[in-house]
């Protein structure tokens, strides 16, 4: 009887050294997420293509009428070289659902003489060269790849040298082109699906706090994005669907701080 | 005569300083040595899934974490996309989990979510835009911190 015992212990202990079942134990259906938040990461900023793709599902988009190619203004002020870096990667990403590869090259070109003008060109230089390549075999899936890579590049070269808060401003660049267009396709065929992934209150908490760590970020172009942020959020945090009349709103406002970031005279 | 005594201490202090530094910083690198691996296993995870059309991003979460221990990342997803999400960990004889709820702590994610040993996966079809919380977890390790990565892919 003891050595069943024994043999029975044993294999106890060995079933719990090996760890259990291969699949693991099943998850809480629920947890108080308000517990969560000494333990929660920022929330992560979504691509203009991820946003672009779930829109793409919804209605057949005519991706060439936002097509812009502009070589824009040159600034010399580090942070609005971020705002608009941001602005012309999500140019990238619309060039692709475009399938234009000559816009897509142009775009890389202006992506690279951007990046040097903060001091990181080199770090994307390749993938500019990789998105020319691709784009001249029409290999789009290999193009927005590239251009991830690119935003990823610039911004880990910023937050390799504590420029983390530029590298925030590219996102955000990014952020407001893809919601621009995003509520003009809206805006033209009112869907309450559509309008539904304009549902982004975090995002916005986020780049407003993240935008509150930057009092040297001065200018007409920062007070305006900050005003503007203010104005956006009560239309996009309600669980309510968002109305035409609020798609309509932010579209301007978004079209506003567009025009702002890619002229001079702001 | 106090000058040549001098001498030997202050070359030992700074031996010891450039030693301590030298000792740091590959402290440094191996614990980001350790994060790019878990990263790789992340992303050894997610290759069957790009071949079914998921584009996988660049960027990634990563860090340490002790068995028991949780980390939560918050997520913005769009409705019409459909989302998976990798987590790997470098050190094999780990049990590693993740899992996603939406904005009201409900657990959401497909059934076709798995985990196997130092690999975990969760799929998710959202019903709704908005935020989500991302869980990762070391379930059980032989390290007292356990490295981890987390990538995701959307179609």
């Amino acid at each position: 009887m003891r050595s069943f015992v024994n043999q029975i212990l044993v294999a106890g202990c060995a079933l719990a050294f090996l760890g259990g079942p291969a699949v693991g134990a099943e998850p809480a259906r629920r947890i108080d997420v308000k517990r969560l938040s000494k333990n929660i990461d920022d929330v992560v900023v979504p691509l203009p293509n991820e946003i672009f793709a779930a829109l793409g599902k919804l209605d057949s988009v005519n991706w060439k009428e936002f097509v812009r190619t502009n070589k824009g203004t040159n600034f010399t002020e580090r942070p609005r070289i971020a705002l608009l870096l941001g602005t012309v990667i999500a140019d990238g990403f619309i060039a692709v659902q475009a399938e234009d590869a000559p816009s897509v090259k142009d775009i890389g070109q202006r992506v690279v003489s951007l990046a040097k003008g903060i001091g990181v060109g080199n770090s994307i230089v390749p993938h500019a060269k990789a998105i020319t390549e691709a784009a001249d075999r029409r290999n789009w899936p290999a193009v927005r790849q590239e251009l991830d890579r690119t935003q990823n590049a610039v911004q880990q070269a910023m937050n390799e040298v504590h420029d983390e808060k530029l590298s925030q401003l590219v996102s955000l660049g990014g952020w407001l082109r893809g919601t621009q267009v995003l509520t003009s396709v809206v805006n033209r065929h009112y869907s309450a699906d559509g309008a539904e992934l304009l549902h982004q209150p975090d995002l916005l908490e986020y780049f407003q706090r993240k935008l509150g760590t930057m009092p040297e970020f001065t200018g007409p172009v920062a007070s305006q994005i900050r005003t503007s942020l203010q104005e956006v959020q009560p239309l996009i945090e309600s669980r309510d669907p968002i109305s035409p009349g609020s798609v309509k709103k932010i579209n301007d406002i978004t079209s506003r701080l567009d025009s702002a970031i890619v002229t001079r005279n702001q | 005569m106090n000058a040549p005594a001098m001498r030997p201490t202050l070359s030992t202090a700074r031996r010891t300083a450039l030693f301590l530094g030298l000792l740091l910083a590959l402290q440094v690198a191996a614990s980001r040595a350790s994060v790019d691996d878990a990263h790789s296993f992340a992303l050894q995870s997610a290759e069957p899934y790009v071949k079914q059309g998921y584009q996988v991003r660049e960027d990634y979460w990563g860090g340490d974490l002790g068995v028991g221990e949780k980390k939560a990342v918050r997520q913005q997803l769009f409705k019409g996309n459909d989302y998976w999400f990798w987590m790997g960990t470098e050190v094999e004889q780990a049990k590693v989990s993740v899992h996603i709820y939406d904005a009201d702590g409900k657990l959401c994610e497909q059934p076709d979510s798995w985990q196997k040993g130092h690999f975990a996966a969760a799929h998710l079809i959202p019903k709704a835009t908005g935020s989500y919380f991302v869980i990762v977890a070391v379930e059980s390790s032989p390290e007292e911190r356990t490295h981890w990565a987390l990538v995701y892919g959307f179609r």
